[in-house]
């Protein structure tokens, strides 16, 4: 069973080669920390979120911790965007956290860019060659290896909440029909099976650094300021993405209706995709979705 | 506004003597000013498919070695540029350049609708669509049927992949006037909705029709 304990020193210990001075690590570390404060298991559940969800709104049960974790071994409704069937069986990883909105708006909206960092970041370290598509789709040679699901709710008493869905393929070897272009898993592309449990703790660690590094950043702007091409979680996000130079289609639910196609030619300070369509102009998009061409 | 103090010979009358709207341009933050063009220039908005190209150079704004041209969002002609600061430190806000936009006839009708509807209008740069409830009642009875009500979630906003719920806190009222197409990107401070309290509801078809039989 994973203790917070546990989970402080595999932060500590996972970024022992951090690039920052020890204090600012230490500092880093400390803002991430609340992850993985409280964290239940179970069996099946139909959807991590949803339980997650109700316990925010249940106006007559305690206020959820932040860094609230919900785990499960299968999902029964798992989904994913506009609905979109997220396949979940045994052999998943299947969790979703709660993180109250104590950032400002120019700073949540980099939330997604660090779950993606942190995904990436542990898919990485057990084997498996991910990158990142914008915004935070975690895939291995155009293939789906990681979801997640942001979204931002309003508790019963006015507080609100972030709220992170995470689905990563792990032991999973067969997919449905209509997926099996489309994803693959840990082991399809290792060879062998991981320890779920393991790769759990390496997520949560990972998840504190990076959200940590988010309020890090945060602090940092406000505090002294942060130019164009500094924000820490950006840069990150660029080691690990080949969205840039990619070409693509655009759309804001790009299975349905894709918009237009053009070439990635960079992200802006907001983390907007600048795309540069046939025509020689550009366009920059903040939300919606791409696909690899 | 309501009906007793709208007076359509006067209203008519202003947009008759001057059909024009005065779009100022202020700084978008802190920084060094430099003016692109003088007045009376002829400027563009923003064009393309997607409303991708950006419109003429209105002003250049360098905050910290970064310089930013800023570009002129609608048509028009240059009535005024702010001349003394060229060149100097402007605070974020600074009035620097207007803009005067000719009007259509359905510009002129928002433009007094707005004044009776309540508008509602985007919290952040992001694209929006209708919550799951509200666009089953359009879909089903047209948005002219639906009453809102403060607290109600009417919208959710998608940003970064991110959705996060918006709710209404204006006046009760009827869902009048619907400025997005969902999955449309909107820029903070557009309006989304102009929301129109029922006894209202009279006044603001007086106007529309008044102004589109009357208006050349």
């Amino acid at each position: 069973m994973l203790s917070h304990g546990n989970l402080l020193d595999l932060a500590a210990s996972l970024t022992a080669d951090s690039p920052f001075a020890a204090p600012v690590t230490r500092s880093i570390l400390r803002y991430g920390a609340p992850l993985g404060c409280r964290i239940t298991h179970h069996h099946t559940l139909p959807r991590c979120m949803d339980l997650l969800r109700g316990r925010a709104l249940a106006g007559n049960a305690p206020v959820p911790h932040t860094g609230e974790v919900v785990r499960a071994d299968r999902l029964t409704g798992g989904q994913g965007r506009f609905g979109r069937y997220w396949f979940a069986p045994e052999g998943g990883l299947h969790m979703a956290f709660l993180w109250a909105d104590t950032l400002l708006p120019e700073w949540s909206r980099f939330l997604p860019f660090a779950v993606g960092i942190a995904c990436c970041e542990t898919i990485r370290a057990h084997g498996a060659g991910a990158t990142l598509k914008w915004v935070n789709d975690v895939h291995v040679q155009g293939r789906k290896i990681g979801g997640i699901l942001t979204e931002t709710i309003i508790g019963s008493r006015g507080d609100r909440y972030h709220l992170v869905g995470i689905g990563l393929n792990m032991n999973v070897t067969r997919f449905p029909e209509e997926l099996r272009k489309r994803a693959t898993s840990l082991q399809l592309e290792t060879g062998q099976p991981r320890a779920i449990d393991t790769v759990f703790a390496h997520l949560l660690a990972r998840l504190q650094w990076n959200i940590g590094l988010l309020c890090y950043g945060e602090e940092q702007g406000l505090s002294e300021g942060i130019g164009p091409g500094e924000n820490p979680v950006l840069l990150r996000w660029q080691e690990l993405s080949d969205s840039v130079g990619a070409r693509i289609v655009f759309g804001y639910d790009v299975w349905k209706k894709p918009l237009y196609e053009g070439i990635v030619t960079g992200l802006d300070d907001q983390g907007g995709l600048v795309i540069r369509l046939d025509d020689g102009s550009s366009i920059t998009e903040y939300s919606g979705e791409i696909e690899y061409q | 506004m309501s009906s007793d103090t709208i007076h359509f010979d006067e209203i008519l009358g202003k947009y008759r003597s001057d059909p024009y709207d005065y779009v100022d341009m202020c700084a978008v933050h802190a920084g060094e000013v430099r003016f692109l063009l003088e007045e009376e220039a002829e400027v563009q908005g923003v064009s393309g498919k997607w409303q991708h190209i950006p419109g003429s150079p209105i002003y250049e704004i360098t905050r910290e070695r970064n310089p930013k041209v800023i570009t002129s969002k609608t048509n028009g002609t240059v009535s005024f540029v702010n001349r003394d600061l060229d060149g100097k430190f402007v605070e974020a806000g600074t009035k620097l350049v207007t803009i005067r936009h000719p009007l259509k006839k359905k510009e002129i009708i928002e433009a007094i609708l707005q004044e009776v509807l309540y508008l509602f209008s985007a919290p952040e740069r992001a694209r929006y669509y209708f919550s799951m409830d509200i666009q089953s009642r359009i879909d089903q009875k047209g948005a002219r049927s639906i009453v809102i009500q403060p607290g109600d979630e009417i919208i959710t906003m998608s940003l970064m992949k991110r959705d996060t719920p918006v709710y209404y806190d204006g006046d009760p009222g009827i869902l009048h006037s619907i400025y997005f197409s969902p999955g449309d990107s909107v820029d903070q401070g557009v309006p989304l909705l102009g929301v129109c309290p029922e006894e209202k509801l009279s006044v603001v078809q007086k106007i529309i029709t008044r102004v589109k039989a009357e208006w050349e």
